[in-house]
């Protein structure tokens, strides 16, 4: 089942392997592909974006892109946008942990249940902004109709 | 002039987030970063190769470098060997999986027990790789001596890029500055015997410029800041002796 605009909406997560910043991009970037927004959403490895990969490069010029960064070099961000892709949301973990203090990642290869709070939180945030922007996108395809 | 002592392995995991063996790359590198080598190795996230700058691109040049990769795309051998050097080792998880008769590695978030034998197998591989470059022969006694080591300095700042890569901040011309590598080459020098003199900052300044940008402008200031800081690390060394 596809989502109202009928084209999915990538999710790219950092790759960070230093900081349970990056593990709570990764997860939060789980947590709307495959439990809150399925049918909207598919995922696209940054890593294939740092070679250049073709097909990766097509997919993300071609919908709209949430990147999830760990860390304030925003690795994701900066990729996707050399990669030819539209960014519609942008999001540091920082950004949403300095929201929520109490949520204080812990672990790296498994995070302690703080970090996966964190992670729900901000992806639950992130769905509001899918689905308005799905919202938009049907507007939009409606007054071209 | 002194070279920068071959102490540590870079790993660097593709992480590939959309398939299985991507988190068993993350978790692979991570089990031998954190229990099997701890102290031998550092990880390096793949992408600051290009969002990060020269401290990541210069990593290779310090140490050499083991990728992982998820499939056959191979993107953290190929990235590195096309933004930094060559890697020292590659593994490929879909080709190890094959090799050991690991099937049905499955969900990339949680990994099921395939996917967790592919850890421990790519572990050992990896920690095999890291000793064969470290040429490691009594590996517990000199794990047991470097950490013995490590405890007794104090810790240095790393890079912020998170590869382990040691730094110092020197206030230059009244601006702080991160001079990258300069922990491990004053080790070098003072282990060398050399006195804190104008000589050892000019052949310190040399080999610094290797990993920093150095303005000539600037120099004199560099040489200053960098002759005040290996005095400083001296007499540090000498009060812990």
């Amino acid at each position: 089942m596809m989502n109202k605009s009928g084209r999915k909406m990538v999710v790219v997560p950092c790759s960070g392997i230093g900081k349970p910043f990056g593990t709570v991009s990764r997860e939060a970037a789980y947590n709307l592909v495959e439990d809150l927004r399925p049918d909207a959403t598919r995922l696209v490895a940054l890593s294939k974006l740092v070679l250049g990969d073709e097909e990766a490069r097509a997919t993300v010029a071609a919908s709209p892109v949430i990147t999830i960064d760990g860390c304030k070099m925003n690795c994701a961000a900066k990729m996707v946008r050399e990669s030819g892709g539209t960014i519609a949301k942008e999001v540091a973990v920082q950004e949403i942990h300095r929201q929520h203090k109490e949520l204080r990642p812990e672990g790296i290869a498994h995070l302690n249940p703080e970090g996966q709070q964190l992670a729900r939180v901000l992806a639950e945030e992130l769905v509001t902004e899918i689905d308005a922007l799905d919202r938009t996108d049907c507007k939009e395809e409606g007054s071209h109709a | 002039m002194p070279e920068i002592p071959q102490k540590k392995v870079g790993i660097i995991a593709c992480s590939g987030e959309e398939i299985a063996e991507g988190t068993v790359t993350r978790l692979a590198a991570l089990k031998v970063l954190h229990e099997m080598r701890r102290g031998d190795t550092v990880t390096l996230c793949l992408p600051l190769f290009l969002a990060g700058g020269e401290g990541e691109r210069t990593f290779a040049r310090f140490y050499p470098t083991i990728t992982v990769d998820g499939c056959r795309l191979r993107c953290a051998a190929r990235a590195t060997e096309r933004y930094s050097a060559q890697p020292a080792e590659s593994i490929v998880i879909t080709e190890v999986a094959a090799e050991l008769g690991i099937e049905g590695i499955a969900n990339r978030r949680n990994l099921n027990e395939s996917g967790r034998r592919a850890v421990d197998a790519t572990a050992e591989i990896i920690a095999g790789f890291v000793d064969r470059l470290l040429e490691k022969k009594d590996l517990d006694q000199e794990r047991d001596g470097e950490s013995a080591q490590v405890g007794a300095q104090t810790t240095p700042g790393t890079c912020s890029c998170g590869s382990g890569i040691q730094v110092s901040n020197l206030e230059i011309d009244g601006k702080l500055t991160k001079v990258i590598a300069l922990p491990i080459l004053m080790e070098q020098f003072n282990m060398e015997g050399r006195p804190a003199d104008q000589a050892v900052a000019i052949d310190l300044l040399a080999q610094a410029r290797v990993y920093n940008k150095v303005p000539l402008e600037s120099e004199p200031g560099w040489l200053a800041a960098i002759q005040q800081e290996y005095a400083s690390y001296c007499c540090a060394k000498r009060g812990k002796s």
